[in-house]
């Protein structure tokens, strides 16, 4: 045969501008409106400020760009209540105390994970739908929540942990950027330069493909939700290192949040396409959204009515890219 | 006659790195049957594409009854009488036959309602050539995602007649049909040309080019390499006309030494260490891996002792299904398709529910529970349906040549370099000569021949003792059909077991040192060595007894 199997360059002029870019773009013109619209909002220290917002959410949706990712419906709701039982949880071991925060911290963690594994497990075995499964966890935790604290939660952030997440670093940035950007690159590494990161791209491309090629397919899902509660486990933690004292409803907010987030990013809903940098500048689009909103004094109905907006005009631009390219 | 029904000239598309057309043209006539045939991704569906209206190409003209014709979309194809099967199927599984073959037709309407009564009439009229392949009833009212894959093909076919084309498209409309729906199609196409419908027909099947076909036009990197009379024309000078200078390898067993590369190749990337406990597995029944290497193929004396041994294996469509077999065998699965063939692959897989029955490997029990068990014992499968149960249409090629054996490559199970699984991808990339644009491609920009050899290239990776293949070459062309009988070999020189299904039963024959006849899920007949013949297998098939002709 005289097909040549060598590797043409790739033609720079067939280049389309991919959710990632799109989503960027996007957060780059809500800043430059923002200044328009009221000077000042694209000053150094207010960014920072609104980077900082961003990363908590960053971070609890690095979990759910993983089941998402994973297809077959999968999203899990429960993040938020979990990132805010995580926070209760350390703020009551560390008790303000720097000697506490390891034992603290390893224990969120830990039932975090545990979480996500009873996520994870009734997924799989039971087969129950992800939606229904994780909405049923956010009960459940929230009565695990009332029962650990008896209805008043105490503790206090070790210091060492608020000056990890609020302390200036290089460039007078917080280290809590810092944290996301190690977190981000290694939700990266882990989706794509792991087995675990291929095998769950499969499981969401085609899950029958999947068992036929070998793929632990429950085995994949299960440690999805695993990792997904427990870096919500951990953006609570984070968030307890910034607030330093916590409430029954810290992080609870996060939950849609951090599922547009992912969408906005450009991962399919239905699974198989998509990743974290995609989520990362989702994250931030949210933010400087919500940001301008709070500037101009927009609240209540019409903030919703904006929100959707946003969403649903990228969505259809995304639509649009796909259906240009195959 | 005397004046062209079609005239394609100069056809260029460009996708990405991929030049798939290169200014093709092909000129045809009424009344004729005619062949488009070609390497796998030389351009032959996306000619056909841009003939339907569903690729605009980037310049080239279309000339329809001497007149330039614009296509922008499917619809002025469709005004100017153009109606397309294509390689990958569109049927909705979730309607009905009659609402498949009719949809976009929208035949008569009362009040703005579909007449369910003149739909179905339009599509009964359409499927009632092929009433032969539904063995007499047609499937009307059934969910399409009932049927099988050939039935759904005929639908597909049925769907494009009722447009009542001028110019009838088909690519590769024969690759998952039966032997005996491959006639009716015949025939059909027989009628069309007598009423002076202009057939273009691309399979990469030669006998059935020739059977049916007047003409035919290669094509070759989206260049046009010539057109012939297929009355004075021999497979061997078609054959040369496709792979262009490259000589053709001997169709006919040859030693696996010369021409094609060391069937250890098959194994890049697998090194030394590969599948850590192969070699402990295999000591524990003494001499299998002396006897793997000794045994002289074709013809060898049954060895005692056997590396795959199944008993009483049953299943919903299996009936008590037992076969033994040694190192280094392939052997093959007759009969008519849809007797329980695939499922029986999928059963050895640990893919299909099995009510009763075990299977031995190398004397060990081979699990038969799960397909990962499986995989971890060394199996190998290679789907049937590609898009459904191979490929991931959406992934990189990279990750699905990587899948199956990536873990051994990984560092501690988990990190994956990715010089080492591009250097595995390659390696299989060139041994089958996958024609591509960039490994991070999606799998689904791949021509359909090519996206075979992606799933059968991720097995080939991971070493197999037992390989399982569903029709493997189904829709690859000659050159690469050759590569990969030459891999299955291999294969099998190394020891392997390899069991074929095959719709095509040259290919068979080609291959098997035995062959299993099956009918309604049970082994009828055995045919081995001489006795495999391409008359014996479709005698076998028909279940008529030897010496009883045709
Ligand atoms: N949508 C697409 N995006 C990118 N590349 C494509 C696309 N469609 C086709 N190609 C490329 O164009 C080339 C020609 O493809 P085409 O499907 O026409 O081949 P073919 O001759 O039909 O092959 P086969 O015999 O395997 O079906 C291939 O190299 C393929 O990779
Ligand atoms: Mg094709």
């Amino acid at each position: 045969m005289s097909a040549p199997t060598v590797e043409a360059p790739r033609r720079v002029l067939a280049w389309r501008p991919g959710p990632v870019a799109l989503a960027g773009a996007i957060a780059v013109a809500l800043v430059i409106a923002g200044e328009l619209l009221s000077p000042g909002f694209a000053g150094y220290g207010q960014l920072v400020n609104l980077m900082r917002v961003a990363a908590f959410l960053g971070v609890i949706a690095i979990g759910q760009t993983i089941v998402i990712i994973a297809g077959g419906g999968g999203v899990d709701l429960s993040v938020g209540k979990v990132a805010t039982f995580a926070a209760i949880i350390g703020s009551r071991v560390m008790a303000g105390d720097d000697a506490g925060i390891v034992p603290a911290v390893a224990l969120a963690l830990l039932v975090s994970a545990g979480i996500g594994l009873v996520n994870g497990l009734c997924v799989t075995l039971l087969r129950i739908p992800p939606f229904v499964m994780t909405l049923g966890m956010i009960g459940v935790v929230q009565g695990l929540i009332l029962a650990y604290t008896g209805g008043q939660a105490s503790g206090r952030a070790a210091p060492a942990l608020t000056s990890l997440v609020n302390g200036r670093v290089v460039g007078d940035l917080p280290g809590l950027l810092f944290l996301w950007l190690l977190l981000g690159l290694l939700a990266v590494w882990l989706l794509r330069r792991t087995t675990f990161g291929w095998n769950l791209f499969a499981v969401g491309a085609n899950r029958t493909a999947a068992e036929l090629t070998g793929v632990r397919v429950n085995r994949t899902l299960i440690v999805a939700y695993v990792l997904s509660a427990t870096f919500a486990g951990l953006g609570g933690i984070l968030l307890l290192g910034y607030t330093e004292s916590v409430f029954l409803d810290l992080a609870d907010q996060y939950m849609l949040p951090s599922v547009a987030a992912v969408v906005i990013g450009g991962t399919l809903l239905a699974g198989g396409i998509g990743g974290y940098a995609g989520t990362a500048v989702g994250a931030i689009v949210l933010t400087v959204l919500q940001g301008l909103l709070t500037t101009l004094d927009i609240g209540g109905a019409g903030r919703t009515v904006v929100n959707g907006i946003v969403l649903l005009v990228l969505l259809s631009l995304y639509g649009r890219q796909r259906r240009l390219r195959s | 006659m005397s004046t062209a029904l079609l005239e394609m000239t100069g056809v260029r598309k460009r996708y990405g790195g991929v030049q798939a057309l290169d200014g093709a043209s092909l000129t045809a006539v009424r009344g004729e049957v005619h062949a488009l045939l070609g390497p796998n991704g030389s351009g032959k569906s996306t000619l056909d594409k841009t003939l339907a209206g569903t690729v605009v190409p980037d310049s080239g003209e279309i000339r329809i009854d001497g007149a330039v014709a614009r296509i922008g979309g499917p619809r002025d194809a469709h005004a100017l009488g153009v109606a397309a099967v294509y390689q990958q199927l569109s049927i909705v599984g979730d309607l009905t036959v009659t609402q498949n073959v009719v949809l976009g037709l929208e035949p008569a309407r009362r009040w703005g309602f579909l007449d369910h009564r003149a739909a179905r009439d339009r599509a009964g009229a359409a499927l009632e050539r092929f009433a032969a392949a539904f063995s007499g009833r047609l499937p009307l009212d059934r969910p399409a995602g009932s049927l099988g894959p050939g039935e759904l093909q005929i639908v597909e076919v049925a769907k494009a007649l009722a447009r009542g084309p001028r110019i009838l498209v088909l690519d590769e409309a024969t690759a998952s049909l039966h032997k005996e729906q491959v006639e009716v199609l015949f025939e059909v196409v027989g009628e069309l040309r007598a009423a002076g419908v202009l057939v273009l027909f691309t399979s990469h099947r030669l006998d059935e080019v020739f059977a049916l076909c007047d003409r035919a036009t290669v094509l070759r990197n989206g260049r046009t390499a010539g057109t012939v009379e297929l009355a004075d024309t021999d497979e061997a000078e078609l054959v040369g006309l496709m792979v262009g200078d490259v000589p053709h390898r001997a169709p006919r067993r040859a030693p696996a030494t010369t021409g094609a590369p060391a069937p250890t190749e098959a194994f890049v990337g697998a090194g030394p260490e590969a599948r850590p406990g192969a070699e402990a597995e295999a000591e524990a029944v003494p001499g299998a891996e002396a006897r793997a290497g000794a045994e002289a193929r074709p013809g060898a004396e049954a060895v005692p002792g056997a590396r795959l041994e199944v008993r009483g294996l049953t299943t919903e469509r299996l009936r008590d299904v037992g076969f033994t077999a040694r190192a280094g065998e392939v052997l093959g699965l007759g009969g008519l398709q849809g007797q329980g063939q695939s499922e029986l692959l999928l059963a050895l897989f640990g893919a299909a529910r099995v009510s009763a029955g075990e299977a031995l490997l190398d004397g060990r029990p081979l699990p038969l529970t799960s397909p990962v068990r499986a995989a971890r014992a060394g199996v190998a499968l290679v789907p049937g349906d590609r898009g459904r149960q191979g490929m991931f249409a959406t992934r990189p090629i990279q990750e699905n040549l990587s899948l199956a054996s990536m873990r051994r490559r990984a560092r501690a199970g988990l990190a994956l370099g990715a010089a080492a699984e591009r250097s595995a991808a390659r390696s299989m990339v060139e041994r089958l000569r996958i024609k591509l644009g960039s490994l991070a491609d999606p799998v689904s920009t791949l021509s359909g021949g090519n996206q075979q050899k992606v799933v059968i290239g991720k097995w080939l990776l991971d070493r197999p003792r037992v390989v399982l293949l569903d029709d493997p070459t189904k829709g690859v062309d000659v050159a690469a059909k050759e590569e990969i009988y030459a891999i299955v070999r291999g294969l099998a020189d190394d020891g392997a077991v390899v069991i074929l299904n095959s719709s095509d039963n040259r290919e068979l024959a080609e291959l098997s040192d035995r062959v299993l006849v099956l009918f309604e899920g049970a082994v009828v007949e055995e045919l081995s060595g001489a006795a495999i013949t391409e008359g014996r297998l479709v005698a076998g098939a028909l279940r008529l007894a030897p010496g009883e002709s045709l």
